[in-house]
């Protein structure tokens, strides 16, 4: 037993093969490492005494194929736990921070007022700069819970008409249309399987920003959809400032900023809710660009949703 | 009229603060007491031990991430009661989490409003719950409330 019972202080897991060398024989048990080695078939192979182990160390002796599904489901609901975990952190948190920080922003706000005239121009700037941290830092926070809400409380997906997710969101974004002198063209659009109220964040960043990020001529944004096997190719595209592309993976980052805050307002959450909730749906999104010559930001909505989303 | 009673029901002793921040001044001279947990809003509203002598409150201003009892617990107890019931409870909570809200309505609440996390905004909505009970609102007289008779009810 010595070789199986040293495989319980192994570092690297090894595969133990349950092998009938021929009709009638017992099986023999060999083990295999990770480097391709093979043990001789060991004395005490196919007893009883080695099922009981294997059994009561919840191993069950099968094939190498076997083996390898079982290492990767292993693996996918690890990950699958971790993933939920630290999404429950971030929700946990960002909404348990908001008290705290909600006394730091409203009572430094009232000592501003309260003793204005009172404190000398030195304490008024502290008390602006404490209080400008503290607002910021709500803004981040808010935002840490909106992404990390996505999912959380989920709602039972329904036929959205885009067009009319579209027709909202420029009508909300029509005073920044109309003071950037832009114009949003938008094509015929699918009835896709979602919440309404997650479609229009997506689609709402995504032409905010194309507004936000104007190059010197006025905006034109463009917006549609064409069919895919499987799946909806949307696309908004501008013709901004555009992104290089040292910087188009990381522009879907939380908090994630290309240009200083003075420049472009904003806190770098947009995009990163975006893909969390194309994501969500089992899409993907991402961006194609050249600094100067535009965006293109590209997701897809698979035309059958995805199961899990589909259940919850 | 004499002036109204309101019970803040809150741990948190800066938004007690706020609260009566925001209502000094205000035409309604509002009386607000607090309490900062469940056990003690309890016991101030049946009128034990230390608040033998309380006044029944005309409006319960309720937190909702108390110690427990939480918030949902009170509000629940508050709607068992007979005498107790007929007092609006305004739940005034930082969470804006859909199934907070639901279920405070869900368990009898009057209104549910989120706590602002601005300064103005927040004394503009405590001022808003004063002016809505006690300038808009009708509320029942506190001797229908201690002793309920329905009989008299106008045809």
């Amino acid at each position: 037993m010595a070789s199986v019972e040293t495989s319980k202080t192994r570092q690297k897991p090894r595969l133990l093969l349950l092998q009938e060398d021929g009709p009638g024989e017992d099986p023999v048990v060999r083990e295999l490492d990770f480097d391709g080695n093979m043990s001789p078939g060991h004395p005490e192979n196919g007893s009883e005494k080695l099922q009981n182990w294997l059994s009561s160390n919840h191993i069950c002796p099968c094939g190498p194929r076997q083996f390898a599904e079982q290492e990767l489901a292993r693996k996918m609901e690890e990950l699958a736990r971790s993933n939920h975990e630290l999404e429950q952190f971030a929700y946990v948190a960002s909404h348990d921070l908001r008290e705290p920080l909600r006394m730091v922003a409203t009572y430094t706000q009232l000592l501003a007022e309260r003793y204005r005239g009172q404190l000398d121009e030195k304490a008024q700037l502290y008390i602006t700069y404490a209080s400008d941290g503290a607002l910021r830092m709500q803004a981040l926070v808010q935002d840490l819970l909106s992404l990390s809400r996505i999912g959380q409380e989920p709602l039972p997906l329904r036929p959205v008409d885009c067009n009319a997710v579209l027709a909202d969101v420029v009508h909300d974004l029509e005073p920044a249309i109309a003071e950037t002198s832009a114009i949003v063209q938008l094509s015929k659009l699918p009835v896709v399987q979602a919440q309404a109220s997650l479609l229009r964040q997506v689609f709402q960043n995504l032409i905010g920003n194309a507004l936000k990020f104007r190059g010197k001529e006025p905006p034109l944004v463009r917006v549609f959809a064409e069919p895919e096997e499987k799946r909806w190719l949307f696309s908004v595209s501008d013709n901004g400032i555009g992104i290089p592309p040292e910087s188009q993976a990381s522009i879907f980052k939380i908090f994630q900023r290309l240009h200083a805050r003075g420049e472009y307002p904003g806190n770098g959450i947009g995009l990163a809710i975006c893909q969390k909730i194309v994501e969500h749906y089992g899409g993907r999104i991402w961006v194609e660009s050249q600094s100067g010559c535009g965006s293109s930001f590209r997701f897809t909505l698979p035309l059958q949703a995805r199961e899990q989303a589909r259940e919850a | 009229m004499p002036a109204p009673e309101i019970l803040v029901v809150d741990d948190n002793p800066g938004d007690v603060d706020l609260i009566r921040e925001s209502l000094i001044a205000t035409p309604f001279r509002s009386k607000v007491r607090s309490v900062a947990d469940g056990a003690a809003a309890l016991g101030y509203l049946k009128r034990t031990g230390q608040y033998q002598i309380a006044a029944l409150p005309d409006l319960v201003i309720l937190d909702l991430n108390l110690p427990e009892p939480n918030g949902h617990k009170v509000l629940t107890w508050l709607k068992s009661e007979p005498e107790l019931r007929q007092i609006p409870v305004v739940v005034f909570s930082s969470s804006k989490s859909p199934a907070d809200i639901a279920r405070s309505y869900d368990l009898g609440a009057s209104a549910y409003v989120s706590k602002p996390a601005d300064l103005r905004r927040f004394f503009s909505a405590v001022r808003a719950i004063e002016e809505f009970w006690f300038g808009c609102a009708s509320l029942p007289a506190k001797e229908t409330r201690e002793r309920p008779d329905y009989s008299r009810s106008a045809d």
